[in-house]
């Protein structure tokens, strides 16, 4: 029961929206989790990676349900999902060349037996090797088995060799778990580090007596423009204010507290000061299959005057804002509408948004956005922690950290299989 | 003038028929009965009427049949009548026929493709570890007749994939009858999507008009243009999508002639273009014009006798660039058109 209570918190949490701000802090909370939620399970001798999987989709549904607007959720879902898979298969061909050498060792006469167990080995190994890759034109034409299959046939493999395999089996599957939450440490320690990982690429980035316009406030930003103020260069900042929320006179003034020259603007006037600008360091919110940007409310426009004007459009994000999703429709399904009260007062606009009076319409409506997309032919460079790419590889990046089975997190309805 | 047989048989699957294109075709038949009876004679293994030409017309005349599919077959109909004793032997024969299929039809780029996957796989399949040649042999067979399934199973997972991208509301405009976007639009409409279609006439085959035949009888509201009013019409438009006839390596397509023209007054008016293609017509070809690629030619029949000093454009097809293409719907998920090379290049090296 202890597993439900931080999983009801974390799901409140994210309904309630400002909890929890920030992707690097849901991304966390998200892995830590569902580290808890593995550790907690307990799994079968057969189809252990099975189980793991299941319950980490129960979760990961509620989770994704709670939030569906903030990416990163779904993201360390999936992430979780794709290691115990791949810790999954890498026990199982270890154990399969495990199983090679005995067989080879313990019968020495048998000759045939020697052979069946190559030849099965070898082909589960075939088997277990097309699983793992995503539907490709190699594959086409053989027979893509299920990827539960592979945890079953590792287990098969296991009983036609007999008992001496039954204690090897139960090792197997603390070493899974075990395996499987090393590599989930690590990912929270990838989140953590994010900031300063994408940080150490400043100097390459930042030259000397440039000038930088952004929009808002963006930690890993500030990070980076940190980092190339470190090492002695000497560069102007442009802050664009990004209404309502005005964040970037949060991110003006520690830019001025480190020492940097800075410039506040309004948003109406990135377009006018764009011609005088070398580059545009912007962060992100979700980055998406096909290389466009979830950005705070206000990016496109940069976005756009940027390109007009021939300057860099560079977006910095962390691996955990790498969404696999391709977006159909970003400004409505991928957006939230804010409150009002960010915009007007309430007190001066009552009668105008009266919804009580006459009609029960109010003549005046209120749309309050807080993210834009960014199309991906309108961005640079992506700076990610594994290094800077172009738009067109973030696909790259989403086959690396995901796997195709789990872009719709859902349960599977059967008990079996 | 010659025609090209791929064209040649998509109008016959696709296109409204009239009186003379009639004429035409029992002409072109007659001549390919010819050539087929010639490949039996020059065949050359002893006393075998085994023909892959005549068994890849004989699939392809079936009009749900995909082209790289038809190929296959005739393939897999190649190695069950072969003689030969080792995986060598069987490839080498393979290596011919897929060959002779090749040069038959120039034109055809999924008949290219197929053929290509085709001998991978068995290349592939012969390097792993099948001790038994009957039983690699027996094994091939057995995927190249299942192609036939999934080519079928990879227009239901495009059309899976594609339904998210088609909202409620919205104008489709489609050109060419593909049979991929024809059951993209079909998985729609079963699923009550509210959207209508508009449909290029699509001349000379003018498959467009058996297009809107199609989807009027799906009761989706259609709306037939001619070629010239795409961009006229192109403002009401919420997205493109077109089928391939291939899709080559540097994420481009090539389909028939208008798909061109039809991304270019998408792309300049900001309006997605999508394609929808199975993943087995990726192919290694890289045009760098319109003029790259090997010329198929379709005789056009303007209706009124034309001049013989007037020359009149015959190509069937056109090349469109990545550039003007947003994204790739495939078995193999959604694709940006960068993907393409890095799966081609996954396959043959």
């Amino acid at each position: 029961m202890t597993q439900i209570e931080p999983q009801n918190q974390l799901t409140l949490d994210l309904s309630r929206k400002h909890k929890i701000e920030g992707s690097q802090a849901t991304a966390r909370q998200t892995a830590e989790l569902l580290r808890s939620v593995i550790s907690q399970q307990r799994v079968p001798y057969t189809n252990q990676a099975g189980a793991l999987i299941d319950a980490v989709k129960a979760i990961g549904e509620q989770l994704i349900a709670a939030n569906p607007v903030e990416l990163a959720v779904g993201n360390i879902v999936r992430r979780v999902l794709h290691i115990i898979r791949e810790e999954d298969l890498s026990l199982t061909t270890a154990a399969i060349g495990g199983l090679n050498l005995s067989a080879v060792s313990d019968d020495e006469n048998d000759d045939d037996r020697d052979g069946d167990s190559t030849l099965s080995a070898a082909a589960v190994a075939a088997a277990a090797r097309s699983t793992l890759r995503p539907p490709s034109l190699q594959t086409l034409l053989e027979d893509t088995p299920v990827s539960a299959a592979v945890p079953q046939t590792s287990s098969s493999g296991g009983d036609s060799e007999g008992k001496s395999k039954s204690a090897d089996k139960s090792s197997r599957s603390r070493k899974l778990k075990h395996d499987v939450i090393e590599a989930v440490n690590e990912l929270i320690q990838d989140i953590v580090t994010c900031h300063e990982q994408i940080a150490e690429q400043a100097v390459e980035h930042i030259h000397q007596n440039e000038v930088i316009l952004t929009l808002g406030s963006s930690r890993t930003v500030l990070e980076f423009l940190f980092a190339a103020k470190e090492k002695k260069r000497s560069f102007r900042v442009f802050v664009a204010e990004g209404a309502p929320r005005y964040q970037g006179h949060l991110l003006a003034k520690e830019l001025v507290a480190r020492g940097l020259q800075t410039t506040l603007i309004t948003d109406s006037a990135v377009f006018a000061m764009i011609s005088r600008v070398n580059m545009v360091i912007v962060g992100a919110h979700a980055v998406m299959a096909n290389g466009g940007v979830i950005a705070p409310v206000g990016m496109n426009l940069v976005a756009l005057a940027a390109q007009k004007h021939a300057v860099p459009f560079v977006v910095l994000a962390g691996s955990h804002k790498l969404c696999p999703l391709y977006p159909h429709n970003p400004e409505v399904l991928l957006n939230e509408l804010r409150s009002p009260s960010e915009l007007l007062d309430f007190g001066e606009f009552s009668d105008c948004m009266d919804f009580g009076s006459g009609s029960g319409s109010p003549l005046l409506h209120v749309v309050n956005p807080a993210f834009d997309y960014v199309p991906p032919k309108l961005v640079s460079l992506f700076i990610t922690d594994a290094g800077g790419h172009n738009p067109s590889y973030m696909y790259r990046l989403i086959a690396d950290y995901y796997s195709a089975d789990d872009l719709v997190v859902q349960r599977r309805a059967t008990a079996g299989n | 003038m010659s025609m090209s047989a791929y064209y040649q048989t998509r109008a016959a699957h696709h296109g409204v028929v009239t009186s003379d294109w009639l004429a035409q075709s029992q002409e072109a038949a007659t001549r390919a009965v010819v050539t087929g009876g010639q490949e039996i004679v020059d065949g050359g293994k002893s006393g075998r009427a085994f023909s892959v030409i005549d068994e890849f017309n004989n699939w392809r005349k079936q009009p749900d049949l995909a082209e790289a599919v038809a190929a296959i077959r005739a393939l897999a109909a190649v190695i069950r009548n072969s003689e030969a004793k080792t995986m060598m032997e069987l490839e080498i024969e393979l290596k011919k026929a897929s060959d002779s299929l090749k040069s038959w039809d120039t034109t055809s780029i999924s008949l290219t493709a197929g053929c290509d996957l085709f001998m991978r796989y068995v290349t592939r399949t012969s390097a792993l570890e099948y001790e038994d040649f009957n039983s690699a042999r027996s094994r091939l067979i057995e995927r190249a007749e299942k192609f036939g399934e999934i080519s079928y199973k990879a227009r239901k997972i495009i059309a899976m994939l594609s339904q998210d991208f088609i909202f409620d509301g919205c104008t489709i405009l489609v050109h060419g009858f593909s049979r991929v976007v024809m059951e993209v639009l079909k998985m729609a409409a079963q699923n009550k999507k509210l959207f209508r279609v508009l449909c290029t006439e699509g001349r000379p085959d003018r498959s467009g008009l058996r297009l809107a035949n199609e989807l009027a009888k799906l009761d989706v509201p259609v709306k037939l243009l001619i070629d010239s009013a795409v961009a006229y019409t192109m403002d009401e438009v919420d997205m493109v999508f077109v089928g391939a006839d291939g899709v080559v390596e540097s994420g481009g397509i090539i389909n028939m002639m208008g798909t061109y023209q039809i991304a270019l007054v998408a792309h300049s008016m900001n309006k997605p273009v999508y394609v929808a293609a199975e993943s087995y017509k990726f192919a290694r070809l890289y045009p760098l014009d319109q003029k790259d690629m090997g010329p198929a030619l379709r005789p056009i029949d303007f209706g009124v006798p034309i001049p013989s000093k007037v020359e009149v454009e015959t190509s069937a097809r056109d090349y469109t660039p990545p550039q003007y293409l947003t994204l790739l719907f495939t078995d193999l998920g959604v694709l940006t058109p960068s993907v393409v090379s890095d799966e081609l290049i996954q396959l043959y090296l």
